[in-house]
């Protein structure tokens, strides 16, 4: 919620309990908030409140009040009435006001702390510095999520995460970019990653229905200590990357379970290309057919088993055989063997990341 | 309310992995229907489709007359239960319920109407103030329910929404959502891997395996005419026993030869395992636990002569029993009446009810007579 509407709902809050009409002017005298339309004081009146050294002023129909932001007045607050009734609540009014403005102060330096941390913007010992200004805890286990929506910069999602986080204060949800919606989530000591997996898919169910948009979480490491944040983020950044060139029908990644696409993914596309050269020679992968290529994957999926894939496959076993021959003859691998399996199924996932690296 | 039609649809992702092969289905208005299949059977996916939150990768999604494809999931005018949900902590439970109608900027005037009716429907009306931490697992879950209820959806999309529920807590909300359903009248997809749920809350069941249909039909037509093998052994608990059969000619009957032991085939499956050819061939055949009888009066009214065995373990439920044994290396169970006298390490007679037994192809695994 912005600062405006913070002050907006306390001074109807005010109202509601006082009977009073409020109204917070900038420094110009425009209306910043206000729950009335009543007619202001004239411009003389206000000029003559301001550069006097009162921080409060009563008129004939309406109290006028200082607020200060740190030790500089930044707003005049209105409130219609006279009487000492008007004059303490006016000054509570105030004080309440000063004390939001300077809580969202804070919250708005923390998370610009936050974002720059996270950028790798600081050196170490000013990173420690500063959390420790602003009342982070430095040696806390921490996680970062990355929500990645199919709209960039969606508010529903970001409504939607903010309101899930409400009751944890010391969670930072922030957005840097248009890729998506960071949280730095403070984990319990006997949080482990099985609970990272768990609120990812929870944050991905959730903006599917309640904000009915398709979503994406990735997670990191975790973070034993502040100066280790900047590397969860970018952990959860690679791991989202990763997940949707290798593991496309999932909606949740987390670093720790990207297996050897992570390791393919940090390979020049160069080296990558070589590899395929020499694995497939003048053939590509694009010219095996649809169905060779469903009966290869099938294969792997039952972990090399003919019987099971024959059976999935609704073929008969000759047929499996026969096709995984035509195959050898093609590209000299004999895909019933562990070591050709092997290969031709990292060959698979390098041509899925050649692909991705040049439309992107 | 509406109705859906899922006309040739398939999922492939990227890497070719094709979780979802030629999906054909239509959906009447107001019918419950669930999607079940063992993990990764593609049901989950296919509900994801109709929400909008996968695309299609060919095929035609149509709810109502109008065609969904291409069309944003807040525009499909569905609502989705899902198994992960979180409430808002802060807020009330009329908070929660009208948090995503807020997101849509609906009127408060009717926000505030149909969070009060679909909270008269999940009997919230009096929690209606509390957080959620005053709040029961049954409670919560209710008001997740509610979530989608406000949005007063033609079509309800549910995915495992009871898994994170302890035992007690699902069967009592099933019979809730069984409730629900007929209080709203509406269209429900419902995805579970449980046969128990799908048994008891669906008007029709699809079963699905590695992304394709086995079979639509009504609860009790999976329970008693599975079409293949894969059905006939995810339907019913315990599953249905198989057991290898030849089929052979013995006098003017057809017998199935299990072992030493033959069975006669009742004549109207004789007949079409005859015209099928199958005479001389093995065959599956599948037989449920309640229709092996110990019983001395069900053995002595069988045509047939009884099987014997020895009790393997015998395991009492309270209502019935299960005995377990082995036929002809194959281990079965019965389910028997708590009453019979056979115990662990006991020889036991028993007798099949071959009225009621299924006859599979070997190859194939689809029904040859049920």
């Amino acid at each position: 919620m912005k600062i405006q509407q913070i002050l907006q709902k306390c001074l109807e809050d005010w109202k509601k309990i006082s009977g009073y009409d409020y109204c917070l002017l900038n420094e110009d005298d425009s209306i910043y908030i206000s729950t009335c339309e009543k007619k202001l004081p004239q411009a003389a009146k206000l000029e003559e409140f301001r550069e006097s050294s009162a921080l409060c002023m009563s008129n004939t129909n309406v109290c006028l009040f200082k607020v200060m932001e740190g030790s500089l007045p930044a707003y005049v607050l209105l409130v219609w009435g006279n009487g000492e009734a008007v004059a303490m609540i006016g000054q509570l009014a105030v004080c309440q006001i000063q004390t939001l403005l300077t809580a969202y102060a804070e919250k708005s330096d923390k998370n610009t702390f936050m974002q720059n941390l996270l950028l790798d913007s600081y050196s170490e010992v000013d990173a420690f510095n500063r959390a420790k200004k602003l009342h982070i805890a430095t040696s806390v286990r921490r996680a970062v999520f990355l929500v990645e929506t199919k709209q960039n910069k969606d508010e529903n999602a970001l409504a939607t995460i903010r309101n899930i986080f409400s009751a944890r204060t010391k969670d930072f949800i922030t957005a840097i970019d248009d890729s998506g919606i960071i949280i730095v989530r403070e984990l319990q000591t006997t949080e482990t990653y099985e609970d990272l997996q768990s609120i990812a898919t929870m944050l991905v169910d959730m903006l599917n229905t309640e904000a009915m948009t398709s979503a994406w979480v990735s997670y990191s490491n975790i973070a034993e200590d502040i100066k280790h944040l900047s590397g969860a983020y970018k952990e959860a950044r690679t791991a989202l990357e990763v997940g949707k060139i290798f593991y496309a029908e999932s909606n949740v990644f987390g670093y720790n379970k990207l297996g050897i696409g992570r390791l393919i993914y940090q390979l020049p596309v160069s080296i990558c290309e070589m590899f395929i050269d020499e694995i497939f020679k003048e053939e590509t992968l694009d010219s095996i057919d649809e169905e060779t290529l469903i009966t290869i994957r099938t294969f792997f999926e039952n972990n090399l088993n003919l019987s099971e894939t024959s059976r999935q496959l609704y073929v008969h076993r000759n047929t499996l055989v026969y096709r995984f021959e035509k195959l050898q003859k093609k590209f000299g691998l004999d895909i019933r063997t562990f070591e050709d399996a092997l290969t031709f199924k990292l060959a698979m996932m390098v041509v899925d990341y050649i692909k991705y690296s040049k439309s992107h | 309310m509406a109705s859906l039609s899922l006309q040739h649809i398939n999922k492939q992702y990227p890497n070719g992995f094709q979780a979802v092969k030629d999906f054909n289905l239509e959906i009447e208005d107001k019918e419950f229907i669930i999607f079940v299949g063992p993990s990764g059977c593609g049901k989950s996916t296919t509900l994801r489709m109709i929400a909008g939150l996968e695309e299609i990768s060919s095929g035609t999604l149509k709810i109502g007359d109008k065609v969904m494809n291409d069309v944003e999931p807040k525009d499909r005018d569905i609502a989705m239960v899902f198994q992960n949900y979180a409430l808002y902590p802060h807020m009330t439970v009329y908070d929660n319920m009208a948090f995503g109608l807020k997101l849509r900027k609906v009127p408060k005037d009717q926000i505030d109407k149909q969070v009060r009716e679909a909270a008269r429907i999940l009997d919230l009306e009096k929690l209606l103030d509390r957080k959620p931490k005053a709040l029961s697992g049954g409670q919560r879950q209710r008001v997740a329910m509610g979530r989608a209820i406000v949005r007063d959806p033609k079509v309800f999309l549910m995915d495992e929404p009871l898994s994170n529920l302890d035992a007690k807590l699902r069967v009592q909300m099933r019979i809730e959502i069984s409730k629900i359903h007929q209080r709203l009248g509406a269209t429900i997809i419902y995805v579970t891997h449980d046969q128990t749920e799908a048994m008891t809350l669906g008007t029709r069941i699809v079963v699905m395996k590695d992304g394709v249909v086995q079979q639509v039909d009504t609860p009790q037509n999976l329970y008693q005419r599975p079409q293949n093998l894969f059905v006939a052994g995810f339907m019913g608990s315990p599953q249905m026993n198989f057991l290898d059969a030849t089929i052979k000619e013995s006098g003017a009957n057809l017998v199935a030869k299990i072992g030493d032991s033959e069975q006669i085939i009742p004549a109207a499956k004789a007949k079409v395992l005859k015209d099928g050819g199958y005479v001389g061939k093995t065959v599956v055949m599948g037989i449920r636990p309640e229709d092996i009888h110990d019983s001395q009066m069900f053995i002595e009214a069988t045509p047939s002569a009884p099987m014997t065995s020895v009790v393997k373990v015998y395991e009492l439920l309270g209502a019935e029993v299960f005995l377990y044994f082995d036929v002809n290396g194959t281990q079965v169970t019965a389910r028997v009446d708590p009453r019979t006298t056979s115990k662990t390490g006991d020889p036991i007679k028993f007798a099949f009810d071959m009225e009621k037994a299924h006859f599979f192809d070997k190859e194939t695994e689809l029904v040859i007579t049920n």
